[in-house]
């Protein structure tokens, strides 16, 4: 028989048992819904962190930290043994794990590898207050500016950086210090106080050298007022990084003058949690990867953009395993109806397989039709399944990213392909589900099959 | 022409071998009509599905047109019997959810007869059998002298040179019956294809050139009308 034929024969007898061939497809089709959409989400997930990393990170730069542990595999489930030279870090958690820092001659150790552009630590400080002639204070946080974070500007113009003497405000402060526009706050003023801190260390060292005196005069540190042109204005973007959307952003060397004089004499001082080498030419993987392999071999902990990628997308990935893992066990278990399902239709179509076999049909041909059968199922339970999942997507989209705030950005994004590659594979099982039912059918003695009556 | 020699089928094992046919030897020319007489579960079935090819014998030999049915690999039979052979059964074997014109067509499709050949065929066929104006109807929806007409023409669409009947009109009134058998007759004339007439009911056999009597997997009896003609003149 030609192929064609054999298609439309099987897709005949499917039809002539509509609700049968409609409930074997739905079961498949559940599984494939959870797959489309999982699939889906895990597309829209990659892609939103794939923006909100591309629009605050330069892919050319590393990530450095003193510690190669920060990175990945600070364990939080064993103590840590007390090192002084170590700073501590609250996790999100509460937890406080001590972490070594970088200090200006790591900086400066860093430069100096071969195929390091440059290196910039990230630096940022807790200011007091900010405010205006007039106006509430708000506290606040100052971060040194970095070109490959291109900021939204809502008003003002940037170089390649925040000139001297000005910080780029984020709009979510406009109104409390009074502008009615960001426009309007271009080439105005804010004020800027900063407080030192002081610590263990700088406790110590006052008592010695100026008594109880000195102590007082610590415990009530005179604050530092600065004033700053603002000037731009950035949008608060749906692709920056969470929970920074009120820093305030001003040059390296600005922020760096605040930050030493917050922690002057403290443990803090010139001590950076990370710093940001930058390769040269560090687009391409390979030169990255060199770097990398360089600052790591020093005892530095190093990470690439795609490798925050990687972490960032692995709790995801763990979830939408489990859901795919489902989905999998929902096919699988679809895979018994069509098994069920084409026994019956061999079993119905005993006399029709005897007279095809007695006009000589050819055993391969039998067992293509049923296994054929079996595909079409598949097919149209896959379908069925992708279909339903991304009609529901298309129309639930908007309001997902609503309350997700994603701005327009969709969280379910399908790939037609991918579907494609679904369906095909939920075909082959189908295939493979049909085989022994299709042996059955071509192995059937036709004499045996027409004596039913 | 068929030649049968010596065939013989046993069913079962030892103990429980049941001798179905044995030592049958016979020939019928291309072209003519045999009718297989016997009561039932004299064997008469057993006979037309080896004669056919559907079913092994235990031992002896079929030559059809000098071709060793037996000696064929699966494929070759497949295609040999998909080209030479059709058959009508007691029990119609239509299929009921299918058009009169898709019934016609499962020939053609397993002989693979080209695609813009078929239409002709199948409406000559549906024609042949005065189902012409029915060729979109369900099969389902036929009574049963139109089921066993539709079968006619299902097996005569692909124009083969034996055509093997087991009880066509068993399940038919006597005048339907009567009808069917003259198509049949007639087809044997018009299309010049041997007609295997599987039968209870002598006076049908009587109508066929050849009749051979079975009775318990023995020939009882080998009447050749032909042969028995020309001894007279
Ligand atoms: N597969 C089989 N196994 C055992 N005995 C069988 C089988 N098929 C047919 N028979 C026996 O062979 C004999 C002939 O059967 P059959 O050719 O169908 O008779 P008829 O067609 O003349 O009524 C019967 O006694 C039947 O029971
Ligand atoms: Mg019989």
């Amino acid at each position: 028989m030609y192929t064609t034929d054999l298609i439309r024969r099987s897709g005949r007898s499917l039809a002539s048992a509509k609700t049968r061939t409609l409930l074997t497809a739905i079961a498949i089709a559940v599984g494939t819904f959870a797959l489309t959409l999982t699939l889906g989400a895990s597309n829209g997930v990659q892609s939103y962190v794939k923006k909100i990393i591309a629009n605050n990170f330069d892919p050319a730069e590393l990530i450095v930290t003193a510690d190669s542990g920060l990175i990945n595999k600070t364990d939080t489930t064993k103590p840590q043994e007390y090192d002084s030279s170590f700073g501590s870090l609250t996790t999100a958690a509460g937890a406080t794990v001590q972490v070594k820092k970088l200090t200006d001659a790591d900086l400066l150790r860093l430069s100096q590898l071969p195929g390091v552009q440059r290196v910039r630590p990230a630096v940022s400080v807790a200011l007091q207050y900010v405010t205006r002639p007039g106006m509430r204070k708000y506290v606040g946080t100052l971060t040194a500016y970095s070109s490959s974070q291109k900021p939204d500007l809502a008003a003002g113009t940037l170089g390649d950086d925040v000139p001297a003497g000005s910080i780029i405000l984020p709009d979510g402060f406009l109104s409390s210090l009074g502008f009615s526009s960001a426009q309007a706050a271009i080439g105005q003023t804010v004020t800027i106080a900063v407080q030192p801190a002081f610590d263990q260390t700088s406790l110590q060292s006052a008592f010695a050298s100026g008594g109880t005196a000195a102590l007082s005069q610590l415990a009530t540190p005179a604050t530092t007022l600065q004033t700053y042109k603002i000037a731009a204005v950035s949008k608060t973007s749906t692709f920056s990084q969470p929970g920074t959307s009120l820093y305030l952003y001003a040059s390296l060397a600005e922020t760096q003058k605040l930050s030493d004089l917050t922690t002057k004499g403290t443990s803090s001082y010139r001590r950076y949690l990370t710093a940001f080498v930058k390769a040269a030419d560090g687009t391409n993987p390979k030169k990255l990867d060199a770097v990398q392999t360089e600052v790591k071999a020093l005892g530095y902990g190093a990470q690439s953009v795609a490798d925050t990628e990687a972490f960032l997308t692995q709790i995801i990935t763990i979830l939408q395993g489990i859901v795919v893992a489902f989905g999998i066990i929902a096919v699988v278990a679809s895979l018994f109806g069509i098994i069920n399902t084409m026994y019956i239709s061999v079993l119905q179509r005993t006399r029709e397989i005897g007279l095809m076999k007695a006009l000589g049909m050819r055993k391969r041909d039998i067992n293509s039709l049923f296994r054929m059968e079996a595909a079409l199922i598949g097919f149209l339970g896959g379908i069925l399944g992708a279909g339903a999942a991304v009609l529901l997507g298309l129309v639930l989209n908007p309001w997902i990213s609503n309350k997700l705030g994603l701005g327009g950005d969709p969280l379910l994004i399908f790939n037609y392909l991918q579907i494609a590659l679904l369906v095909a594979a939920l075909m082959i099982v189908a295939t493979l589900a049909g085989l022994l039912p299709a042996r059955k059918a071509s192995r059937l003695n036709p004499i045996d099959a027409l004596r039913t009556e | 022409m068929i030649s049968l020699s010596a065939i013989s089928k046993v069913y079962g094992k030892k103990d429980t071998a049941f001798t179905a046919l044995s030592d049958i030897s016979f020939e019928v020319p291309a072209g003519s009509t045999l009718a297989v007489i016997g009561k039932s579960g004299s064997g008469k079935s057993t006979l037309m599905h080896i004669m056919s090819g559907l079913d092994r014998p235990t031992s002896g030999t079929i030559k059809i047109d000098d071709v060793e049915l037996f000696n064929m690999k699966p494929k070759a039979m497949d295609a040999f019997r998909a080209g030479t052979m059709s058959f009508i059964f007691q029990a119609f074997f239509v299929e009921a959810n299918q058009s009169c014109y898709q019934n016609v067509m499962l020939p053609l499709e397993i002989g693979q007869v080209p695609r813009r050949k078929r239409k002709s065929l199948v409406m000559n066929a549906l024609k042949a059998v005065e189902l012409d104006d029915k060729a979109g109807v369900l099969a389902g929806n036929l009574s049963g002298g139109q089921k066993q007409r539709l079968a006619i023409a299902r097996a005569i669409v692909n124009q083969p040179k034996i055509l093997f009947a087991d009880e066509p009109t068993g399940n038919l009134d006597s005048t339907t019956g009567e009808k069917i058998m003259q198509l049949l007759f007639n087809l044997n004339k018009d299309l010049g294809c041997t007609l295997v007439l599987v039968t209870h009911d002598h006076e049908l056999a009587a109508r066929c050139q050849h009749q051979i009597t079975i009775k318990d997997g023995h020939i009882e009896s080998i009447v050749d009308r032909r042969a028995a003609r020309k001894a007279q003149a």
